[in-house]
């Protein structure tokens, strides 16, 4: 009986140790070997004394901060308005919509959007304050990196705050708290864990756009993920990309760890 | 109760929601430092009431006042009323003592008046020393404690319970009905008790509004309420009994299973059809001539306190009793009862008619029914 | 909550507004006569004429929706079972360590995943193109049709298979008539993710896509690197109403689901849906 089931599941260990383990264990191998396939450790001291390296992974960094910071400035109000609508799993959807068009779609749109006679630029004239260069700069990758981790944020925050129960809200205000302490009191602590899980859907993966900072910020931004495509698919360096690589791991699992779901709070209902 | 002091009345209020009428014209007080109850089945429009007063949703028609004032413009947190929900409502993100002291700290007490406020309530639910405790972890039973804790530390006019104890079990809720019970006397604050739990309503109210279908249909003490149902609605729902069809021969008689008895009610119209009401335990097992009716026993349960026997008369109606004797099915049997057993239901009376039939025609010196007595054919 | 409603809706509108301005541009431009995204000079289809002569980017198209059907039906297939299998791990710990493996690949980046799958298809030989995107798009699918299907496995009532062995089933019939039949929509909600997960990649292609085959993100990638073109403009617009209909379908069907399983619900819940 048991025998049989595991049976079943044949397929998905066979995947967890080669899709998963294996690939992994590539990785860390590669990243002591050198160009010229010796074992080495001379990837993993360049990068730590390298100040290019170094400064990169901390502007990655920043970025990441930074776009996870403006997505979680917007998406919070909207997902909590979004609550209190009358058509909300509707709402939610149109909202999240956008995801299912094609990420370079949305981004290429933004090359039109963005250039020097583009849609922005010919509002900012039209208010007297002339166009600008946007494109291929830092702040266009930031506008477009926003855009697009908007609803990997507003999602599980919308479900946070969907999930409190509709009698938190009501003991809170039975028991004398006006409409803002109950949103600062009651519902923001208990929205926790979805805000947690928003920014590990999207920091992790800012850390790593590369095709955006390619196709808009025009090499301006050169991100981990940026990085290590280079070394992979121009330079030809895959060691020092999978040091790269384990780095951007390492980072990952920070900052799962940093969000993980805390006993406290998260049973709510 | 020195002073019959009104601090809750609705003044015909009407409840809709998308046009559904959820509560029809309703108009009731509540006197300072009762013990309220409204009974209902699920539906009936019980909770609205509670959101009503509480401020969580407003009538769509008439007036909440509460202390004379009207309630209009005042939203929950400036209420003098607070809430024991029914699935608790504890903040899971605070401890005992934050979730207790929550509404204190909303109205800006001082730290140490919190804390002597907060264990003294926590003593009187009997959970003195929970105060660092989470609340995921608590048993069904110590998280109603603390939301009664929570709600009562704020010294409400009128504490609100929303079938508190309807997740907790047996044992458990009975208990519960006497602390409550217990609570409120020594408290003295009004409580307004919602529940579908015909039993809790009779064991702890000191008035109970029954409601059906978004109106309420009898209000009195539990007694009355027992002893005389307004209608076959309130009979049913309150207890068992045995309802058959019967007709008014003039005061005092009725006729019903194809005999007439002397009862205790009266003005009605002559001839007019009623339904009878007699409780199961109101009725005596004898033997068959004995009995004021025969039926023939259909079945026999075994209830722990009494059997619980079923049967049908000639007249082809069936009736329950309750007796410390057994009996066998198939046998026949007879049923003693008295005249003040009988009660009597006119058709669609209102509550008003009821109401004053019953103070002009109140129990005469009580009849003794011989037996088989016969006053027509 | 009520007296904020004016402006709770304004913002939401502003941010649908934002949402939706880069789609309604591409959009938009796609019928402009003028070969660019900013001035409109007049209105034209020969974009989409072009884009319907576009033989290399058909046969791309329609390698992308190929390599979505395959690969997300063969992720479900093994997600699912896996999924069986986790639940029925009998320690917890072998639970957790399998979901923690499951969820690796899913909070990976995008590079690393890519990165990592190259290094792969290269020690082993494998050469790139179709077959190696097939298996990297079945590979980064299996673990969200697992985080579909667990929850519905972990909500079915044990006591139904307790039941069907006591009325005879074997093992197999215990899956296929109660396992199965009990966990469908987690499946479909499995292979719905899967297959846009498959359509919309594209680091991970880009990766082990080699130099003979392209999906539409890649080929989408190499053509806007070389500048604006309508034709993909146009393309969006196809690919936005295609989306469009399948997510408006796929609420409509759930809608659907939801309203008939409310009308078959049990009657004294009344209140709790008509209290607020």
């Amino acid at each position: 009986m048991v025998k049989q089931r595991k049976l079943l599941s044949v397929p998905y260990y066979l995947w967890i140790l080669l899709f998963v383990i294996f690939p992994v264990l590539l990785l860390l191998f590669q990243s002591f070997r050198g160009l010229d396939g010796s074992f080495t450790l001379v990837n993993i001291q360049t990068y730590f004394t390298s100040r290019v390296y170094l400064t990169m992974t901390l502007q990655s960094f920043i970025y990441a901060f930074l776009i996870t910071v403006l997505t979680l400035t917007i998406s919070y109000p909207a997902a909590y308005f979004l609550t209190r609508t009358k058509n909300k799993q509707l709402w939610l959807l149109v909202l999240i919509l956008p995801t299912w068009m094609n990420i370079l779609l949305k981004t290429y749109a933004f090359i039109g959007i963005l250039s020097q006679t583009g849609m922005v630029n010919q509002l900012l004239d039209f208010m007297g304050l002339g166009a600008q260069p946007l494109l291929f700069t830092r702040i266009s990758f930031l506008i477009v990196a926003t855009y697009i981790e908007i609803p990997f944020m507003l999602l599980p925050v919308f479900n946070a705050i969907d999930d409190i129960n509709d009698s938190m809200v009501y003991a809170s205000r039975d028991l004398g708290a006006s409409e803002w302490k109950t949103f600062s009191t009651v519902i923001l602590p208990l929205s926790l864990s979805g805000v947690r899980s928003g920014v590990q859907a999207v920091f992790i993966p800012s850390l790593s756009l590369f095709m955006l900072t390619r196709l808009i910020a025009g090499n301006r931004v050169i991100t981990l993920g940026t990085a290590i495509e280079q070394h992979f698919l121009v330079t030809q360096n895959w060691g020092m990309g999978s040091t790269m690589g384990i780095v951007l791991i390492i980072i990952m699992f920070a900052v799962m760890y940093l969000t993980r779901k805390r006993k406290r709070g998260v049973a709510v209902r | 109760m020195l002073t019959e002091e009104i601090i809750v009345s609705f003044d015909q209020v009407e409840k809709k929601y998308d046009k559904e009428s959820v509560l029809k014209t309703i108009t009731f007080e509540l006197e300072r430092g009762k013990f309220y109850t409204l009974l209902g089945p699920s539906g009936c429009g019980k909770s609205t009431i509670l959101n009503l007063l509480a401020g969580f949703t407003s009538p769509t028609e008439g007036s909440i006042y509460l202390n004379g004032e009207d309630t209009k413009n005042t939203p929950p947190n400036k209420r003098k009323v607070n809430t024991v929900f029914q699935d608790y409502a504890l903040f899971p993100h605070m401890n005992v003592f934050d979730n207790v002291a929550f509404g204190l700290k909303m109205k800006k007490l001082s730290k140490e008046d919190i804390k002597k406020k907060v264990s003294a309530v926590l003593k009187l639910v009997r959970l003195n020393g929970y105060d660092e405790r989470e609340i995921t972890g608590m048993s069904g039973g110590q998280k109603q404690r603390v939301a009664i804790a929570r709600a009562l530390v704020n010294e409400p006019d009128v504490l609100l319970l929303d079938e508190p104890l309807s997740a907790l079990d047996l044992k458990l809720r009975t208990d519960m009905q006497y602390e409550l019970r217990e609570l409120q006397q020594r408290l003295g604050i009004t409580f307004l008790f919602v529940t579908h739990d015909q039993e809790e309503a009779l064991a702890m109210s000191d008035e109970i509004m029954v409601m059906n279908e978004g109106e309420i249909v009898q209000t009195g003490t539990p007694i009355d309420i027992y002893d005389e149902p307004i209608n076959r609605y309130v009979a049913d729902f309150i207890g068992e009994s045995n309802i058959v069809k019967g007709r008014m021969i003039e005061d005092y008689v009725v006729s019903f299973a194809g005999k007439s008895f002397q009862c205790v009610d009266g003005g009605m119209n002559p001839d007019e059809k009623v339904d009878v009401v007699i409780r199961p335990e109101d009725l005596v097992l004898t033997e068959a001539e004995k009995g004021a009716l025969q039926i023939r026993v259909e079945t026999q349960l075994f209830r722990g306190v009494h059997y619980e026997i079923v049967g049908m008369d000639n007249d082809g109606n069936q009736w329950m009793v309750h007796s410390t004797k057994k009996t066998e099915p198939g046998r026949r049997v007879g049923l003693q009862f008295e005249p003040q057993d009988i009660h009597i239901m006119r058709i669609n009376e209102t509550e008003e008619s009821f109401d004053e039939r019953i103070e002009n025609y109140s129990a005469p010196a009580s009849f003794s029914v011989e037996e088989g007595d016969r006053l027509d054919g | 909550m009520i007296k904020n409603n004016k402006w709770a809706s304004l913002y939401l509108v502003v941010v649908f507004i934002l949402l939706y301005t880069p789609i309604a541009y591409l959009i938009f431009y796609s019928f402009n006569e003028a070969g660019t995204m900013n001035q409109f000079s007049g209105f034209t289809l020969e974009h989409y004429a072009a884009l319907a002569e576009d033989t290399r980017l058909m046969i791309i198209a329609l390698d992308t929706i190929r390599v979505a059907l395959l690969s997300a039906l063969l992720a479900t297939t093994i997600g699912t079972l896996g999924a069986i299998g986790i639940y029925y791990s009998r320690r917890r710990e072998t639970q957790n360590l399998l979901l923690g493996f499951n969820n690796i690949l899913l909070v990976s980046p995008d590079v690393i995943i890519g990165a990592s799958f190259l290094l792969l298809f290269t020690v082993v030989g494998f050469r790139l193109g179709f077959y190696s995107v097939l298996l990297s798009h079945i590979a980064f699918s299996i673990p969200i049709v697992v985080l579909m299907v667990l929850p519905r496995l972990e909500e079915m009532n044990e006591n139904m298979i307790t039941a069907a062995k006591d009325l005879g089933a074997t093992n197999w019939q215990v899956l296929k008539e109660i396992i199965l039949p009990n966990i469908t929509p987690g499946i479909l909600a499995g292979y719905f993710m899967a297959f846009t997960y498959s359509i919309d990649d594209f680091a991970v292609t880009f990766f082990v896509t080699g130099n003979g085959f392209a999906t539409l993100s890649v080929e989408i990638y190499s053509r806007a690197r070389q500048g604006v073109s309508l034709e993909i403009n146009a393309l969006s617009t196809v690919l936005f109403l295609v989306a469009f209909s399948l997510v408006a379908g796929y609420y409509f069907i759930q809608k659907q689901q939801r309203t008939r399983k409310l009308a078959h619900m049990d009657p004294t819940n009344h209140e709790k849906a008509v209290t607020p």
